[in-house]
């Protein structure tokens, strides 16, 4: 008799009741969902959207994999077709979510003292606080590139010591300037990861600056934000 | 009187694969099996949908089939089906048209509609690996399916979408296949699926299929297909050395701008993409890379083309497949601002394929004087035609038997049209 096979590997979405929404900023807010069965690997993303629509934006996880819940941080995009839509949805309400994906995560193969540098800019430090959340002990240092210190989402969720505030347009984070001005200053060596999160640019001068810093491509791990 | 099938298949390989295990598949209950619609009972139309123009081709083979007169059994099948099922359902009333997921189905659709059995097009049970091993097919290389879906989300693929989540094929099930195909007579396989380096089933990966498939007491030849080049390990690299792995991969770049692979959400870099065909020039100086090249993607300035087209140049490739990019709906790149005009794409398109054209024709020069040995496909009354290890084709003035292999010296090479030849005197029969 012929083994059962997989009949096929749609892409699975469902709905998920909106348990808790915290708004960090003007614009930016962690929506809380509940779980049901998914199950994630800290650094993938989902695509979430409101019930009532046919389109979806991906968001790297927030919260860590061991918690009951899943946690994405959005940033509400001006004229954007989803996130004003996400801004308007209150608790007890739902969203529509895709199963996780996504390749952007911590090598298993990796020794357990491995020192990581993960780099971000805006938002993209969401899945470096799933990293941390889920992964304690992790040795790790966070480059947080943002305009203004009122950016730093929810920063207390990181070590002491281990998280860096790069603050571009005013003069109050733990440094005053862009993230790749800190990083040329402020090299880390050889021997480190390099995760990087964010905006296209960020990411591009992130790789030429560690190229020139010796770092080998196979230590850098990026993921796009758009 | 047998009824008969046909078959068109457009676009990858894996379509190939899925044709093929279906022709082989109903000359198994019987069919007379072609590659037309003509007098044909049923006609199968695997479709392709990752341009724009793979719709309108994919098109073109269904109006034409009805054009022409086709009147009985019409499928419409593969991606173009998952992507447009509803316009094609409205569009093509009478036609069945059928998912992926249901496409190894088709044959039990086909016997249930001849036998007057209403069942709804997409109730069969399909699956995505429910394909038996070919022994009658269209090809002289027999295509096996280890892997389907893609997760990597590349910002301008709608293929996820249509093809859904990675999926590997158990271990055991891919050696039975390859076993069975080698005892069918084929003396090559070709590995295939849409993002085949992804291949993880339990603790196997890529590099540990590969390795247990060469380590197949058979006497075979093994191609690897179209694969991405972001995952590649040191045992990968390791193996490409084992005789039964022929020297040529399709290594898709899309870009060589490092900003432009950033916004495609490709996962390497051209410094990574260079540095693995340096690698694979260190096992073999003439190791065949072609490639895929995307021109005129969204915000591509005219100095991240030009860095294409010097790719092109230092890296020698051995076929460069160009593409002009094709707005898909529903993709991250469709949303994207700054898009290159028609006119300029299809400009950067043809500078393309002049360099590629050029590069393709220096890459095969170096064959001459040299050995290869030729799997031959195709007989026609003065000359037979085939493909050595590296995939270049070899043309030959004697009528051989198909898909049997000869040791060839290469004398000469056709230095006219798109896809020159290799000319060759036969070594060994």
């Amino acid at each position: 008799m012929e083994k059962e096979v997989p009949v096929a590997n749609k892409i699975k979405t469902d709905l998920h009741e909106i348990l808790d929404i915290r708004h960090l900023t003007d614009s930016t807010f962690v929506i809380r969902i509940e779980k049901k069965d998914m199950e994630f690997e800290a650094g993938q993303h989902v695509c979430v959207g409101p019930p009532n629509g046919i389109h979806t934006r991906e968001y790297s996880i927030y919260s860590a994999e061991q918690d009951d819940y899943i946690e994405i941080l959005v940033k509400e995009v001006e004229n954007g077709l989803v996130s004003p839509s996400l801004k308007k949805l209150q608790k007890g309400g739902f969203v529509i979510v895709e199963e996780p994906v996504g390749y952007f995560t911590i090598n298993k193969n990796l020794p357990a003292d491995q020192k990581y540098v993960f780099i971000a800019s805006g938002t993209g430090i969401s899945p470096f606080h799933s990293f941390v959340l889920s992964k304690p002990g992790l040795n790790y240092t966070l480059l947080h590139g943002v305009k203004y210190a009122e950016e730093a989402y929810e920063a207390n969720a990181y070590d002491s010591g281990k998280y860096v505030l790069c603050t571009s347009q005013e003069n109050k984070g733990d440094y005053n300037g862009r993230v790749t001005e800190y990083l040329k200053k402020n090299p880390f060596g050889k021997d480190v990861h390099y995760y990087l999160c964010g905006n296209c640019n960020m990411i591009h001068d992130v790789y030429d600056i560690l190229e020139d810093q010796g770092v080998s491509t196979d230590n850098i791990h990026a993921e796009v934000y758009f | 009187m047998k009824k008969k099938v046909g078959f068109k298949t457009l676009g990858c390989r894996l379509n190939q694969f899925e044709t093929d295990a279906l022709a082989s598949r109903f000359v198994g209950l019987g069919y007379e099996v072609v590659e037309d619609s003509k007098d044909t009972d049923v006609f199968v139309v695997n479709t392709c949908t990752v341009t724009n123009q793979s719709d309108q081709k994919s098109r073109y083979v269904v109006n034409n089939a009805l054009n022409s007169g086709h009147s009985g059994m019409l499928i419409i099948t593969g991606c173009m089906a998952n992507h447009h099922k509803e316009k094609l359902e409205q569009r093509y009333p009478n036609a069945y048209v059928v998912g992926n997921e249901q496409k190894s189905a088709i044959p039990q659709l086909v016997e249930a509609h001849f036998h007057k059995e209403i069942v709804p097009v997409n109730q069969n049970k399909g699956g995505v690996f429910s394909y038996a091993p070919a022994a009658d097919t269209f090809h002289t290389r027999s295509m096996i399916k280890i892997q389907d879906g893609c997760d990597n989300y590349c910002t301008f693929c709608i293929i996820p979408k249509v093809r859904g989540r990675a999926v590997s094929r158990p271990v055991n099930e891919i050696l039975k296949n390859i076993r069975l195909v080698i005892g069918f007579g084929y003396n090559e396989v070709v590995i295939t699926g849409v993002n085949i380096s992804r291949y993880k089933h339990e603790e196997t990966n890529f590099s540990g299929l590969i390795k247990q498939i060469v380590d197949l007491d058979l006497d075979f030849r093994l191609r690897i297909s179209s694969i991405e080049p972001d995952s590649f390990d040191d045992e990968f690299f390791e193996l490409l050395k084992h005789p039964k792995i022929t020297p040529h991969l399709h290594l898709c770049l899309q870009s060589a701008s490092e900003s432009v692979l950033l916004k495609m959400r490709r996962m390497y870099t051209y410094k990574l993409y260079k540095r693995t065909v340096d690698r694979l020039r260190e096992i073999d100086p003439l190791f065949n890379v072609t490639t895929d090249i995307i021109v005129g993607f969204p915000e591509e300035s005219e100095s991240d083309f030009q860095q294409s087209i010097e790719a092109v140049k230092d890296l020698r490739f051995g076929h460069v497949h160009t593409f002009k990019y094709s707005k898909r709906e529903d993709t991250r790149a469709a949303r994207m601002t700054n898009i290159v005009s028609e006119k300029e794409k299809t400009r950067r398109s043809e500078l393309l394929r002049q360099e590629a054209r050029q590069a393709k024709l220096n890459y095969r020069q170096q064959f001459i004087g040299k050995q290869q040995q030729v799997l031959i496909d195709t007989i026609k009354d003065d000359y037979s035609k085939g493909y050595g290890e590296y995939y270049i084709p070899v043309k030959v003035n004697e009528k051989l038997a198909k898909n049997r292999l000869y040791n060839m010296q290469i004398v000469d090479i056709e230095l006219n049209g798109e896809d020159p030849c290799l000319i060759a005197e036969v070594v060994a029969k």
